[in-house]
């Protein structure tokens, strides 16, 4: 895999690299896709009708209102919390 | 009495007999893990005075007459199921201080049954690994062998049982971080049939795989577990609606009649021959037990490694995606844009592993590569499926290796991510095909390693898998590890 194919990646994954970890990691990924690219040795197509019978849809609940989570707790985990997220100024 | 040794089941009848207290018990595996866990790493966060304040509880219960069947008893969880206001890290700097406001189902299942809790367990980076060593916290080690890996993601729950740091505990398993590592330290664990048991509040990995399931000592604690914590919830649409049955009803039934299926491709190149001929052992003791073995063939397995990677990380890099500096855990020191934010607070609180595989994940959603590694990988994962379903049209259980070989010395694998995927040919077509899997000791190899085996059952079907694992246990002498 090349530099530019895992810079790519990464700006699609929201991460960044220094250039010298980049580069172990092109390497890395080269050998994995190796790897998952003996998939392509088989002949299959994918059924999608076959699929979701993981989802069970019998016995759904009512569609009521709940009491949610409060929103002190919510926040309780986010960083500079004034009874709401707070983020770098996106608007001028 | 070695309180620390007793199982789970012995434990309950102690406690109910009065022999001991809730807080007795508790302070018992204080002790060792004060004593020993400073050379095992397997706690990341150690609740003392919580697990004081529930075996109280615990006490009045059992005094009350009133106990269930996990009242008192001290159990440790591993550090991706959330628990109310107990850290929960995943193992990951990104959760480093990550407090849940609620409890996992899982979780408040075994409270409502007044478990005591006595800390949270270390693991592989967000489950992802199969050597505890990807931990940013604890890179627990292996109780037989200090200098070996004790397996993983779940390593830190196998090793306490193993080390007797707890009675039993809760491990989750995604491609076999129960199974890998129960086989790696000596014990017995179960991943439950996808849809058994509730993933509200286990932090997501790969969630049309993940699954808890209990680590413990043996096939009837599991069990006693597992009664506990099946069940549909309403905050998780994928369990399933079918009632619960008693795991423990048939668990002393024996094997007689039973066929249990041998896939020939489980005992080929790449497993040791000390692994295959310890479990190729337990399949001539079932046979004298009274079970039919079943010779047969899985020929999608040599395809079973890149379709549960590409699955799996497809689902993680979209499931970590909601790491982003804002909501919760790590947030960056200094950012001028919310891009920058997100971008900084991801890559200083991820570990690599964890961001090859969302690098492994986008890269087969993307476009141009979806249909070539995503969809082909759902073709297989239905091949998969169809060749279970055809072992189980002729026999009643899968026996195979749970591990190519017993546990290593980090140095061996740990830094080759293409060494440690492959080590997972074992365990990870269970949880494709979504099947229930046990995995519990079947001898040591000539330096005293355990070896583990596999169980694995039709979908719904742990009562099966735990009888026949059972069954062996009953004539197995297990050899504890010496700290």
């Amino acid at each position: 895999m090349d530099l530019n194919t895992v810079k790519y990646l990464a700006d699609l994954s929201k991460l960044e690299y220094s250039d010298e970890k980049l580069a172990k990691t092109a390497d890395e990924m080269t050998s994995i896709m190796e790897l998952m690219d003996t998939i392509k040795d088989i002949d299959i197509t994918y059924d999608a009708h076959k699929d979701n019978h993981n989802v069970f849809l019998d016995g759904i609940r009512e569609d009521t209102v709940m009491p949610s989570m409060p929103t002190e707790k919510v926040l309780s985990n986010a960083v500079n919390s004034k009874n709401c997220f707070v983020v770098p100024k996106v608007v001028e | 009495m070695d309180i620390s040794k007793m199982t789970v089941a012995a434990l309950r009848e102690a406690l109910d007999k009065k022999e001991l207290s809730a807080k007795e018990a508790a302070q018992s595996y204080f002790d060792r893990i004060e004593k020993y866990d400073g050379e095992l790493d397997c706690y990341i966060t150690v609740t003392k005075d919580k697990a004081f304040e529930q075996a109280e509880k615990a006490q009045k219960r059992i005094d009350a007459g009133e106990a269930a069947p996990l009242t008192g008893i001290p159990m440790a969880i591993k550090d991706n199921i959330c628990t109310e206001g107990v850290k929960t890290t995943c193992s990951s700097n990104i959760l480093e201080n990550f407090i849940p406001p609620y409890n996992a189902t899982a979780m408040e299942k075994l409270d409502s049954q007044d478990i005591v809790m006595l800390g949270k367990v270390s693991m592989d980076e967000f489950a992802m690994g199969g050597s505890t060593q990807t931990s940013a916290f604890k890179k627990t080690k292996n109780p037989y062998d200090k200098a070996c890996v004790p397996g993983g993601s779940s390593g830190g729950s196998a090793a306490a049982v193993s080390a007797d740091f707890c009675a039993a505990a809760l491990g989750s398993d995604t491609g076999g971080s129960i199974r890998q590592p129960a086989a790696f330290c000596g014990v017995t664990g179960i991943k439950p049939t996808y849809g058994r048991v509730s993933r509200y509040g286990l932090v997501a990995f790969a969630s049309s795989l993940d699954q808890i399931g209990p680590v413990a000592k043996n096939s009837l604690d599991c069990a006693l577990i597992l009664n506990a914590i099946c069940g549909n919830d309403h905050h998780d649409r994928t369990t399933a609606l079918d009632a619960v049955p008693d795991f423990t009803a048939n668990i002393d039934k024996g094997v007689k009649g039973l066929k249990i299926a041998l896939p020939k491709e489980f005992f080929a190149e790449g497993i040791d021959d000390d692994v295959k001929s310890a479990v190729m052992k337990a399949a001539k003791d079932y046979e004298a037990m009274g079970a039919e073995l079943v010779e047969c063939s899985m020929p999608s397995l040599k395809y079973a490694i890149p379709c549960y990677y590409i699955l799996a990380c497809a689902e993680a890099a979209s499931n970590l995606s909601r790491y982003d500096g804002i909501k919760y855990g790590h947030r960056t020191a200094s950012a001028d844009s919310y891009e920058e934010l997100i971008i900084k607070s991801r890559s200083e609180g991820f570990g690599d592993e964890v961001k090859r595989r969302i690098l492994l994940g986008n890269y087969c959603l993307s476009s141009g590569y979806y249909d070539a590694y995503y969809r082909k990988a759902l073709a297989l994962r239905q091949l998969i499926r169809k060749e279970y379903n055809d072992i189980f049209d002729e026999c009643d259980v899968i026996l195979t290796p749970t591990t190519p070989s017993v546990a290593y010395r980090p140095d061996e694998k740990v830094d080759d991510p293409v060494k440690m995927y492959q080590a997972d040919i074992c365990t990870v077509t269970v949880n494709i095909a979504g099947l229930p899997a046990a995995s519990t000791t079947c001898g040591y190899n000539t330096n005293g390693m355990p070896i583990g085996m596999s169980v694995v059952g039709r979908s719904f079907d742990e009562a099966t898998v735990l009888q026949v694992t059972n069954a062996f246990e009953k004539g197995f002498e297990p050899v504890k590890p010496k700290l």
